[in-house]
C-alpha cells in the first residue's frame, strides 16, 4: 500500500490497523463435492451399485461453506480455493468458481474408486497439509451419503480444532480466537477456538449468492488443477475399495406403496371398517 | 464420427447454473406473477444484476459473447420459470437490442446498449400493426426523409414491454408501395419533454404470458436523426430482419419445449397420485399413451431444435429447418399443455392448479415467428417445389 508507512518519521494508529489487515488476509480451503439432484431418479443396480440419473448439483451445505469462505475473503482480502475428491465431475468446482472462490483443485486417480469417507478425508488432508492456510470449511455432510464423516476427520488428521453444524461465525481478527456458534436443543451455544480450524456449515449460517453470468463465464473456462496420489505421496494401496475401512454391504430400494384399499360400504357400516383398519391393519390409532 | 448430440460439460454447467437460479428466483412466484399482471420491477432488477441480459453481446459493452447453442439453453431454462417473464427478457436480450448493437454508432451503443445490458433500459422492436404482422409487406408505419433525419408516423400494436419501454426498434416504410422492398429499422426513444418520441397507447390484457406487459406505442410525426436509421441501405429492413428470425424461432421453440415439460411432469406427479376405481390414473392405459406421445414428440423437437441451433451457431443455412422446429415444437407444446388438463380432470380448470397457466401461456408461442398458418403454408410451398 502506498500509504500509512514511516516515510515521514510517524507511524500513526490507523496505519497499525491498516497494516494489521493486510497482514491478516486469510487462506481459505472449502472442501465441496457433486451430489445426485433431488430430482435425479436411483435405482439399485445390484448388491453394491447405484443406477444414478445423469442429475448433479453441488451439495447444498458446501454452498454455505463456499458463501462463508467469500465473505471472509471479503472482509479481510485473500484467498478461497474449492477442493474435490471426484475423478469424474468438477461441476461443484465450476459452482464454487462462479460464485467467486479463487482456484479450484481436482483430486483424481483411478485408485481412488470406491474410497471410503475416511480415505477421501486422508486424501484432503494429505494435500492440506502442505499448504498454508487458515480456516478449512466444509458442509455439515453430503446431500447424497449423510455421512458427516469427512469435514471432522480432516480436521482429525491435520490435529486441528473443529467444529460441526455451525450456523454463526464470527471473525473479528483471524490471528484471535474466533467465535462459532451452532444449533442445540432448545437453544445455541457459542464456541471459540483459535485459527486454522475446520468448521462444517449448517443452514441457517448464510444464503448462498447466486452467481453472477460474468463469473458463470470465467467458471466455464476455468482450468481445473488436477491433483494425483503420486503428488500427494500416496500409493494406489492406501486407498480405493481395498483399503476402505466401511463398505456397503447392501443397497436396499425402499418399499414400495402399498395398494389402496377402497371400503364399498355405505354409511356409517364404511366409517366402522375405517377405524378398525385405521387400529388394526394400519396401526395408526 | 461426425454426428455428436453432447453437450460440451461447460454447457451442462451453464444450465445448472441457469437453472439454479431460475429455480431461486422466479419458480416460487410464477403464479403470484400471472395473476398480478404487472410487470416485476423487482425480480427484472434481481434477475438483471446477474448480468444475463448481456448474454449475446459484446463484451467492451457489458456482455458475455455466448454461442447460440449456448443462449438456446439459457432460454429453454428461463422459460420454465415464467414465460411472462422470459418474453420480457428475450425481448431485451434479443430482438430488442439486435440491430442497435448491429448499427447503431458508438454514441447510440453507449447510450442505449449499455443501460439496456445493465436492466436500466427497457427495450422493445416494433413489427405488428393492425393490418399487419407475419405479413411484413402490408406495414404502413411511415418514415419520411427530412433534413438530417426522419419523420415516423404510425401505430404499432402488440408490443412486447412497450408500456414500459423506453427505446424501441421500428419497422416503417418508406412507401407502403413497395412492399417488403421499403421497409427499415428506426431507432425511436420514449417521448419527454426534451426529446420526441413514441407514447405508449393502450395497455392489452393477456390470456398469458401475463406478466410481460404488451400494448400499443403511438409514432406522432416522430423526428430522428439520421444515425436512429438502422442499416447500411435503404430498403433492406426485412434481409436484416431475417438476420434474427432463425434465431427468435428456435428461440420460441425453446420456450415451447419448457412449457411443455413443465405441464406433463406436473401431470406425472398428479397422475401418480391421483386415484380413481382403486388405483393412480397412470396406471391407466389411456393415461399413459398421453405421456409416451408426448414423450416421443418431446423428445424429437428437442433434438431438432438443438440441431438448429448449432446449424445457425456454426452459419449453415437453415431457415426451413428454424420454421419446421418452431412449428413442430409449438404443435408438440400445444399437445402437452392440452392433455396436462384433461390429466388434472376438473381441477384443471381452477386456477389453484398450474396446467391452466401453461395453457394459457403455451398459446402466446403460436404467433411470433410466423403464425403457424402462414409457416405451413409457406413450407408445403416450398416442400412442393422442391
Amino acid at each position: 500500500m502506498g500509504f500509512g508507512h514511516s516515510k515521514f518519521g510517524f507511524v500513526s494508529d490507523f496505519d497499525i490497523r491498516i497494516s494489521d489487515l493486510l497482514e491478516a488476509k486469510m487462506d481459505i480451503f472449502v472442501l465441496v463435492k457433486q451430489v445426485p439432484d433431488p430430482e435425479a431418479i436411483v435405482k439399485v443396480k445390484s448388491d453394491t451399485e447405484l443406477d444414478i440419473e445423469n442429475k448433479y448439483f453441488t451439495s447444498f451445505f458446501d454452498e454455505i461453506g463456499v458463501e462463508a469462505g467469500l465473505k471472509l475473503k471479503e472482509k479481510f482480502g485473500g484467498k478461497v480455493t474449492v477442493l474435490t475428491v471426484d475423478n469424474r465431475r468438477v461441476d461443484a468446482l465450476r459452482r464454487g468458481i462462479s460464485m467467486g472462490a479463487d482456484e479450484a483443485i481436482q483430486i483424481t486417480d483411478p485408485a481412488l474408486e470406491g474410497s471410503d469417507q475416511f480415505t477421501i478425508a486422508r486424501v484432503l488432508a494429505s494435500y492440506l497439509k502442505e499448504k498454508p492456510c487458515d480456516l478449512i470449511l466444509a458442509g455439515r455432510q453430503a446431500m447424497d451419503d449423510d455421512a458427516g464423516i469427512v469435514g471432522p476427520a480432516v480436521a482429525e488428521l491435520l490435529g486441528i480444532p473443529h467444529v460441526n453444524a455451525v450456523v454463526g461465525l464470527d471473525v473479528e481478527d483471524p490471528k484471535k480466537e474466533v467465535k462459532v456458534t451452532r444449533e442445540v436443543e432448545n437453544g445455541k451455544e457459542v464456541l471459540s477456538c483459535t485459527l486454522p480450524a475446520l468448521f462444517t456449515c449448517q443452514k441457517g449460517l448464510n444464503t448462498p449468492r447466486i452467481p453472477q453470468v460474468m463469473n458463470v463465464m470465467k467458471a466455464m473456462k476455468a482450468q481445473i488443477k488436477k491433483v494425483d496420489l503420486a503428488a500427494l505421496g500416496l500409493s494406489p494401496a492406501e486407498v480405493g475399495l481395498s483399503s476402505a475401512k466401511v463398505k456397503v454391504q447392501k443397497y436396499l430400494p425402499p418399499p414400495k406403496r402399498p395398494p389402496v384399499k377402497v371400503i364399498k360400504e355405505d354409511f356409517p357400516d364404511n366409517v366402522k371398517t375405517l377405524v378398525k383398519l385405521l387400529k388394526e391393519e394400519a396401526k395408526v390409532i | 464420427m461426425a454426428l455428436d448430440f453432447g453437450f460440451a460439460e461447460e454447457q451442462e454447467f451453464f444450465r445448472q447454473t441457469v437453472r439454479d437460479a431460475v429455480n431461486r428466483l422466479i419458480m416460487p412466484r410464477a403464479q403470484e406473477l400471472d395473476e398480478k399482471e404487472e410487470f416485476p420491477w423487482d425480480l427484472w432488477k434481481e434477475f438483471a444484476a446477474l448480468g444475463y441480459l448481456g448474454l449475446r453481446h459484446k463484451e467492451k459493452y457489458g456482455g458475455m459473447e455466448t454461442d447460440t447453442i449456448t443462449q438456446m439453453i439459457f432460454y429453454e431454462e428461463l422459460a420454465r420459470g415464467s414465460c411472462g417473464f422470459a418474453m420480457s427478457a428475450i425481448m431485451q436480450i434479443l430482438m430488442g437490442t439486435y440491430f442497435i448493437a448491429r448499427f447503431g454508432n458508438e454514441d447510440i451503443k453507449q447510450r442505449i446498449l449499455v443501460p439496456a445490458i445493465k436492466g436500466e433500459k427497457i427495450g422493445t422492436i416494433c413489427f405488428t400493426e393492425d393490418q399487419s404482422g407475419s405479413d411484413l409487406g402490408g406495414t404502413r408505419t411511415l418514415a419520411t426523409k427530412v433534413d438530417g433525419g426522419w419523420r415516423i408516423n404510425g401505430r404499432k400494436q402488440w408490443i412486447t414491454n412497450g408500456p414500459i419501454a423506453d427505446f424501441a426498434t421500428v419497422m416503417a416504410t418508406i412507401d407502403p408501395k413497395l412492399g417488403l422492398k421499403g421497409l427499415n429499422f428506426y431507432l425511436v426513444e420514449r417521448k419527454t419533454e426534451n426529446r420526441d418520441g413514441f407514447v405508449p397507447g393502450q395497455r392489452l390484457h393477456k390470456l398469458g404470458s401475463r406478466c410481460s406487459v404488451t400494448g400499443e406505442l403511438v409514432f406522432d410525426n416522430v423526428f430522428v436523426p439520421d444515425e436512429n436509421f438502422l442499416g447500411e441501405e435503404i430498403g433492406k429492413g426485412v434481409q436484416y430482419a431475417g438476420e434474427i428470425l432463425n434465431e427468435v424461432r428456435v428461440m420460441t421453440g425453446m420456450n415451447a419445449l419448457a412449457i411443455a415439460k413443465n405441464a406433463m411432469d406436473d401431470a406425472r406427479e398428479f397422475a401418480n397420485n391421483r386415484i380413481a376405481f382403486g388405483n393412480p390414473i397412470s396406471k391407466y392405459q389411456l393415461i399413459r399413451e398421453k405421456f409416451a406421445k408426448f414423450w416421443a414428440w418431446y423428445e424429437a423437437s428437442r433434438t431438432y431444435l438443438y440441431k438448429c441451433a448449432w446449424m445457425i451457431q456454426n452459419n449453415i443455412p437453415c431457415i426451413h429447418d428454424c420454421m419446421l422446429a418452431k412449428y413442430h415444437s409449438t404443435e408438440m407444446c400445444m399437445y402437452a399443455v392440452e392433455e396436462a388438463m384433461r390429466i388434472y380432470g376438473g381441477n384443471a380448470f381452477c386456477t389453484e392448479y398450474p396446467p391452466q397457466r401453461y395453457w394459457r401461456d403455451a398459446k402466446f408461442l403460436l404467433y411470433g415467428g410466423g403464425t403457424h398458418e402462414v409457416l405451413c403454408d409457406y413450407l408445403g410451398r416450398i416442400y412442393l417445389k422442391d
